[in-house]
């Protein structure tokens, strides 16, 4: 019971302290340049240049301790040795261009980039649209987001009941090599086939990941102008050309959210490749090599190289959005 | 649009169809494990968990009870008993005494073992060994049999789980980690996201750029220099590192999901505002924030399930101990220290799932209702 | 409830389960009552007054080990009004990486492999243990030396000293059968390897399946490769080439080694030898052994540590369900009786005079003898009472360790992380797939040059 007060005092403690900050900052501004009396016009003025610093403030703090400090740290790093005491210049980057092992996670890595946005999205819109249309759609919407709820720690577990085999004449329990037996073929141990072995990788990631753009997909679409649709309907079109020519179009921005967020990530990920394989049989991908050369190699230089292949893996994305930016201004 | 596809019913059905496929290969891994959790952990691993639902074929061996459980009958000394030991109704098909012939005999023969011995197995499980002289021996007969068993359920992976020490307490060590690391970067993130969004400033463009640039940068690169920035100024390992570090790693997702929401509100709402003479918090508080609830309780949800099913950063910057250990952490230990109970892997799965399905299924609601007013660009 | 070493010990197990969750533990065995316990030992500790102080313990152990090691600790805590606090992560790995890093690592570490503790050595991270204790590791240990030798690394000044100190033993070269199965089919327990590999193709012959083999361990698939190649090499050269072997004084690819390695591949890499043939790598090693106990059977023998029991189906009693022999060594090659072994490492990662107390604590006898006395403990220490030993599976286990004319480590345990831990695993997992034994010597050297 002390213990649960205790949790409720922190937690209250912690949200407090935070709205506190925004409700505090902004009132104190306010009285520092009211908005009325003889010089309201200037005082308006002021304010709203230093407003903007206020609501941004604890982001950019927050931001620039828990992750610029580390990038700029990682990228000291990459030019340092295993214990980051000595300084071996450009070694790590000329040993990564030399590196099997990072030339497969690269391609390993383009693939994943190539397909589980693209899949995710997809699916997820397809999920989406026809839930919409349907009575039990939003039971159906829940089962799809399910695997969302699921820690990676269960949903290899999940997978593992997928993908298992067992010799030849045993009974298989894996559900995957039960179909292929029953239908007459041979068991066959999928997260170990070279290069189809990622395909089987990215399945889990897909799965996961459909139900989050399902979810912002399907609030764009309900989003729409009902107008738009009527029109159309007015003119004869049927279903798939409103839903291809009218409506994709019109959340097109937020297809390109859930692509992006997506694509960043795949590029983080590790720990489905972790619990599934740890990249071997050729299904290695950057960040989890990263994870390997700084855990297992205990070499904190190469792994920040890889943390930085993978960081500026991101540019053209970012690019991209800082294009979409200045449209919006 | 009820309309339109009540004018063709053969679309309809097509669509009814399409979300039915989706939705069972969606489920069907899921359903696996669910099933799975309720079944014996040694039938785990050596029957599908489809087979669960089935009157289903299996190969056990029995052992029979040593000699000292012999008693003489005539001429004859005689072990007796039931291979189910009245666990489970079951029907033998077929018997052996051997492992190299398992299912030599069919249930009422008799099968002849070594030394003269006689074995018979009925169908309802029933055996009986008979032998012309006293046995000898500390280890008992086996006894392979065949059945026919059938479905058979247990609930003693989740009483594992639930009824584990200090399970409770984890529970209440994981809200406490949870509540505010989903609450505070939704806070913070809405105010930056309403900046970048609405607000002029010098290097708006960039900063959005930054946010997008680090929403990729990798979480293990943060964890040492963080833990021992936190050791150095002597915050350690406790909640309010943690939140701050969840904070610090979910706001760049949140300020960018948020800003695209917030800046496709309608532009009108928020000028004549403006031309009211509302300042910039005011308006945030007054037509902001309700309006981009539906955004805020969709990241709310996400937030929520990521710090709920974390493993990593909880490690990190929490200690193994009573007062910190969380759930993930707990279930962790209770798999043992090679993981290889599966049994207790499945039900972990579905006792840690609970939660954030209850948070999704209360907030979607407002998912669904809240857009339908809003305007999504 | 995980069953270890027969329905006497799991008892013994849940006790140990129950009598910790009172906030002050309970002594398993009552001091003084036992006589097969050193009690003086344990009255010699009370000397050090330690009230109202606390020590920190992080290791890999979780479940039954953790009640396990937390009962043994009791003792130390009773003696001495110490508070030990130990907690367990199967991430020890990382996360010892991180602690230490960042400077909030506890005071003693549990390190399941020596390498990791060399590495961490060399960083600074690790407090010597000082030449007394050296001294008697050599004089209370069987083979006192290797254990010195294994223990001590290299500091951060490039000084060699005593960092780590072994405690808690496991044999590796064990193979695992059923002996109804063996008593069924009429197959007698090989006393050499010659007579391994006759028996291998009799029961093929026969229409069965000899092995059960499982390198699947998830993130580590592969390590039960390398123990096999460990073993083999131990059983095809002197202990010395296997020396050099770990040091990388000869080359991965060079022909002794890659005999090795086909040698497990000889038993591997059989289609017919093996119960998942073209899926050795992808079964997981705890679902391996089942087989062994499955009707009909589906396989005759498996070759792991002795911790495996741990995984057998619920209700195996060892001695009568299951049983081990020797994983015997070759008679033609006058190699002796070689044994592979790995051990758990304690390690001060934290200098603080409570730390040092828990290493001599762990000198006593009576920190040996009431580990034995439960279940899955082995120890070289030669001044406990053997007959504490819970069981005679672990005698047995015992006495294999005793009986070893050559003992060496677990090689890979010894190998740099990337290497030991890494391409060692890949390069097992790569064999068994297919890839010659020479071309994974090769890629596995080159690993080893990369991070030289």
């Amino acid at each position: 019971m002390e213990q649960l007060l205790l949790a409720l005092v922190s937690m209250a403690a912690g949200v407090g302290a935070c709205v506190l900050y925004f409700w505090g900052t902004n009132k104190i501004l306010d009285g520092i340049f009211p908005a009325r009396g003889e010089n309201a016009g200037r005082n308006i003025l002021r304010a709203n240049s230093i407003r903007p610093w206020l609501f941004l403030g604890p982001a950019i703090a927050l931001l620039t301790l828990y992750l610029i400090y580390p990038v700029i740290n990682s990228v000291i790093l990459s030019f340092y040795g295993p214990s980051g005491k000595s300084y071996v210049g450009t070694a790590n980057y000329s040993w990564l261009i030399s590196d099997a092992g990072f030339r497969e996670s690269l391609r390993n890595n383009l693939l994943w980039l190539f397909v589980v946005p693209a899949a995710s999205t997809f699916f997820g819109l397809i999920a989406a649209a026809l839930t919409d249309r349907i009575s039990w759609g939003n039971i159906a919407k829940s089962l799809i987001f399910m695997p969302m709820a699921i820690s990676f720690v269960g949903a290899s577990v999940i997978w593992k009941f997928v993908y298992d085999i067992r010799g030849e004449n045993i009974e298989q329990i894996g559900l995957l090599n039960a179909i292929v037996v029953a239908l007459g073929g041979e068991p066959q141990a999928w997260i170990t086939l070279p290069f189809w072995n990622n395909f089987f990788l990215m399945v889990i990631l897909i799965w996961i990941q459909t139900g989050f753009a399902m979810v912002i997909l399907s609030a764009a679409l309900r989003g729409i102008p009902e107008e738009t649709v009527e029109a159309a309907v007015l003119d004869g079109a049927n279903p798939l050309q409103i839903f291809m020519k009218i409506k994709v179009p019109q959340i097109w921005g937020t297809i390109a959210v859930v692509w992006t967020t997506i694509t960043i990530l795949v590029l983080k990920v590790f720990d489905i490749v972790l619990a599934m394989t740890n990249g071997q049989w050729g299904s290695q991908v950057l960040a989890n090599y990263m994870f390997d050369w700084m855990f297992r190699g205990l070499d904190f230089g190469r792994s920040a190289t890889i943390a930085i292949v993978i960081m500026v893996m991101v540019i053209p994305i970012m690019i991209w959005n800082i294009r979409e930016a200045r449209k919006d201004v | 649009m009820q309309g339109i596809a009540g004018q063709r019913p053969l679309l309809i059905w097509v669509v009814h169809l399409s979300v039915a496929a989706l939705v069972l290969l969606w489920t069907i891994p899921t359903f696996g494990l669910l099933v799975s959790s309720f079944r014996d952990g040694d039938q785990l691993s050596v029957s599908g968990w489809w087979t669960a639902l089935t009157a289903t074929e299996r190969n056990i061996i029995f052992r029979a009870p040593a000699s000292a459980a012999q008693v003489q009958d005539g001429d004859q000394w005689v072990i007796a008993g039931n291979v189910f030991e009245g666990q489970t109704e079951g029907e033998v098909t077929a018997f052996g005494f051997s492992s190299k012939a398992p299912a030599a005999f069919a249930p009422g023969q008799a099968a002849e073992m070594r030394r003269g011995q006689v074995l018979e197995v009925s169908r309802n499980g029933d055996f009986r060994i008979a032998s012309p002289e006293e046995m000898k021996g500390k280890r008992g007969a086996r006894i392979f049999y065949t059945s026919i068993d059938p479905p058979r359920f247990t609930l003693e992976n989740y009483r594992n789980v639930l009824f584990s020490e200090g399970i409770g307490r984890s529970f209440i060590n994981t809200l406490t980690v949870t509540i505010p690391a989903t609450i505070i970067p939704i806070l913070i993130a809405a105010f930056a996201a309403y900046a970048l969004a609405w607000m002029q400033f010098p290097g708006r463009a960039l900063l959005l750029a930054v946010v997008v640039g680090l929403l990729v940068v990798p979480l293990q690169m943060s964890l040492i220099p963080l833990l021992r920035l936190y050791t150095d100024i002597g915050i350690g390992k406790s909640y309010i590192g943690i939140w701050l570090a969840h904070t610090g790693f979910g706001l760049p997702l949140a300020i960018y999901l948020l800003r695209n929401y917030i800046k496709g509100l309608p532009k009108e709402i928020i000028e004549s505002a403006k031309v009211d003479g509302a300042s910039d918090f005011e308006i945030f508080i007054k037509i902001v924030l309700p309006l981009s609830f539906p955004a805020l309780a969709s990241f709310a949800i996400f937030q929520f399930l990521w710090t709920w099913n974390d493993l990593l950063v909880a490690t990190v910057f929490l200690g193994n101990n009573e007062e910190q250990l969380v759930m993930t952490g707990r279930l962790r230990e209770l798999l043992g220290s090679r993981g290889g109970n599966w049994e207790i892997l499945t039900a972990s799965a579905f006792v840690s799932i609970a939660v954030p399905l209850l948070v999704f299924f209360s907030l979607q609601r407002y998912l669904v209702r809240g857009l339908l007013a809003g305007s999504v660009k | 409830m995980i069953l270890r070493f027969g329905t006497t010990t799991a008892a013994a197990a849940l006790a140990v389960g129950l009598t910790s969750m009172s906030a002050q533990a309970e002594l398993v065995f009552k001091p003084g009552e036992d006589s097969r316990f050193n009690w003086e030992s344990y009255e010699a500790l009370k000397v050090n007054d330690l009230s109202g102080k606390t020590v920190t313990v992080f290791g890999p152990w979780l479940g039954p080990d953790k009640d396990l090691v937390e009962n043994t600790m009791a003792y130390f805590e009773e003696a001495t009004g110490i508070d030990v606090q130990y907690s367990g992560s199967d991430s020890f790995e990382q996360q010892i990486v991180i602690d230490t890093q960042a400077g909030s690592a506890p005071d003693v570490s549990i390190f399941p492999q020596p390498g990791l503790a060399s590495d961490l050595a060399g960083k600074g991270f690790l407090a010597p243990l000082g030449s007394d204790t050296a001294d008697w590791v050599r004089d209370n240990y069987a083979a006192g030396q290797s254990w010195v030798d294994l223990g001590t690394f290299k500091g951060n000044d490039g000084e060699e000293e005593l960092f780590g100190f072994f405690y808690k033993v496991d044999v590796k070269s064990l193979v695992w059968y059923s002996p109804d199965n063996f008593d069924d089919a009429g197959y007698d327990v090989p006393q050499t390897m010659e007579e391994l590999k006759a028996l291998t193709e009799q029961i093929v012959a026969d229409g069965g399946t000899p092995w059960c083999i499982g390198l699947g361990s998830g993130g580590a698939t592969g390590w039960p490769g390398t123990d096999w190649v460990e073993d083999m090499m131990l059983r095809t050269q002197p202990p010395e080439v296997y020396d050099q072997w770990v040091r990388n004084e000869i080359p991965f690819n060079d022909p002794k080694v890659v005999g090795a390695i086909e040698e497990f591949g000889w038993f591997a890499n059989n289609e017919k030898f093996v119960d998942t043939p073209g899926a050795v790598a992808a079964s997981d090693f705890r679902d391996s052994p089942k087989g062994l106990f499955s009707s009909p059977p589906a396989c005759y023998m498996h070759r792991q540590a002795s911790f495996i029991p741990s995984f057998f189906p619920e209700g195996t009693e060892m001695g009568v369900d299951a049983d081990f022999f020797y994983f015997p060594a070759y008679e033609g090659k006058d190699l002796g009786a070689p044994v592979l072994g790995a051990g758990t490492v304690f390690a001060l990662t934290n200098d603080t005079p409570e730390g040092r107390a828990l290493i001599e604590f762990l000198k006593s006898p009576i920190a040996h003898e009431v580990w034995m006395a439960q279940s899955g403990f082995l120890t070289p220490h030669k001044g406990v009472n053997v007959d504490a030993y819970a069981d005679d599976t672990l005698k047995g286990l015992g006495e294999i360790l005793l009986g070893a004319t050559t003992f060496r480590f677990d090689g890979s345990d010894l190998m740099p992380g990337a290497v030991g831990a890494g391409s060692f695993w890949t390069g097992m997992v790569d064999f068994v797939g297919g890839k010659p034994a020479d071309q994974v010597g090769t890629e596995i050297q080159a690993s080893w040059d990369a991070i030289k």
